[in-house]
């Protein structure tokens, strides 16, 4: 594929939003030929600042590590599960780590020339603009950034593709 | 989840009436159910007392977070209490607790439950914010100054 765009990158962290992105990552790589690469996230950063503030006990960090683990897999099924329905075949992948740099890294390995991201919710404090991981990972990839709106549009372009 | 998408001035109670650890779980426990958050309030405080009781939730600097992952609720839910008298809720310092963030979580939102927890652990990180919670008179007051608004 030589199109201005050749491997789209969509970040699916299991929200709504992020399935969205999903569809719509699907439909680009079905019409334009690109490469699609999805990537799910394990928030193990969030973990350990939990053990270190003494919130989060030892045995509570190993089980929802787990349960991460398992979100992991449900939502990366999903997604395989809505490229394959239309005939699109999907890489995806699995890290741990803190979600902004992991997602840079990612992009940067399979060179994406576009990330793709579910609609971030209205910025209403400092805080959502400074910890915000998708937010963060915006600004930091090399590529760049579609964020996807408008749910009911996305779901009929996605329901119009050809299987 | 942001934690500003759950600060509401219904969900907070300022000050806390309790003099108690048990007594302030069922006072914010009762917050939420008033707020229209809870129904299966026996549930909910069982799971936070299961909780309590492989270790305290109550940290260091008069911050308390009990949290508990529990069926009664649909999605994450949260309780917040002001007692500038300070609770005895046997805080790893040994000093009475003032700030109560109560977090409870349907199990299957994992992501989001760590996510707001993190949240707490970095606000409460400032002393001079923490200060400012303290000082605040109203619910009103303090879901200002955790939401920031502009």
């Amino acid at each position: 594929m030589e199109g201005p765009i050749r491997r789209i990158l969509v970040y699916v962290d299991g929200t709504e939003e992020a399935i969205t992105a999903a569809q719509y990552a699907v439909c680009l790589s079905k019409t334009t030929g690109a490469d699609l690469y999805g990537l799910y996230v394990i928030n193990t950063r969030a973990l350990n600042d939990l053990v270190k503030a003494r919130i989060f006990l030892d045995s509570e960090e190993e089980e929802y590590h787990h349960d991460l683990e398992s979100d992991a897999e449900r939502y990366l099924k999903h997604v395989d599960k809505l490229s394959s329905r239309k005939g699109v075949s999907a890489t995806l992948e699995k890290r741990s780590g803190t979600v902004h740099q992991e997602i840079k890294k990612y992009a940067e390995e399979i060179d994406a020339d576009l990330l793709l991201i579910g609609e971030l919710s209205h910025v209403r404090s400092r805080r959502d603009e400074f910890y915000h991981e998708t937010e963060r990972a915006m600004r930091l990839v090399h590529c760049s950034v579609l964020m996807v709106k408008d749910e009911e549009r996305v779901w009929d372009l996605y329901d119009a593709l050809p299987e | 989840m942001a934690l500003v998408d759950l600060v509401k001035p219904e969900i907070i109670k300022v000050p806390l009436e309790s003099k108690s650890k048990q007594a302030v779980i069922r006072e914010l426990l009762q917050v939420l159910v008033d707020a229209g958050k809870l129904n299966d309030f026996d549930a909910a405080y069982d799971a936070l007392l299961a909780r309590e009781a492989k270790g305290s939730t109550g940290l260091e600097a008069g911050i308390a977070v009990p949290h508990a992952k529990t069926d009664t609720v649909s999605s994450l839910t949260l309780a917040i209490g002001i007692a500038p008298e300070g609770i005895d809720f046997r805080a790893l310092d040994g000093n009475p607790s003032n700030l109560f963030f109560l977090m409870l979580a349907p199990p299957n939102q994992s992501g989001p439950h760590i996510e707001a927890l993190s949240e707490i652990a970095r606000i409460t990180q400032s002393k001079t914010f923490c200060k400012m919670l303290l000082r605040a008179q109203s619910p009103e007051e303090v879901a200002e100054l955790l939401t920031e608004e502009d």
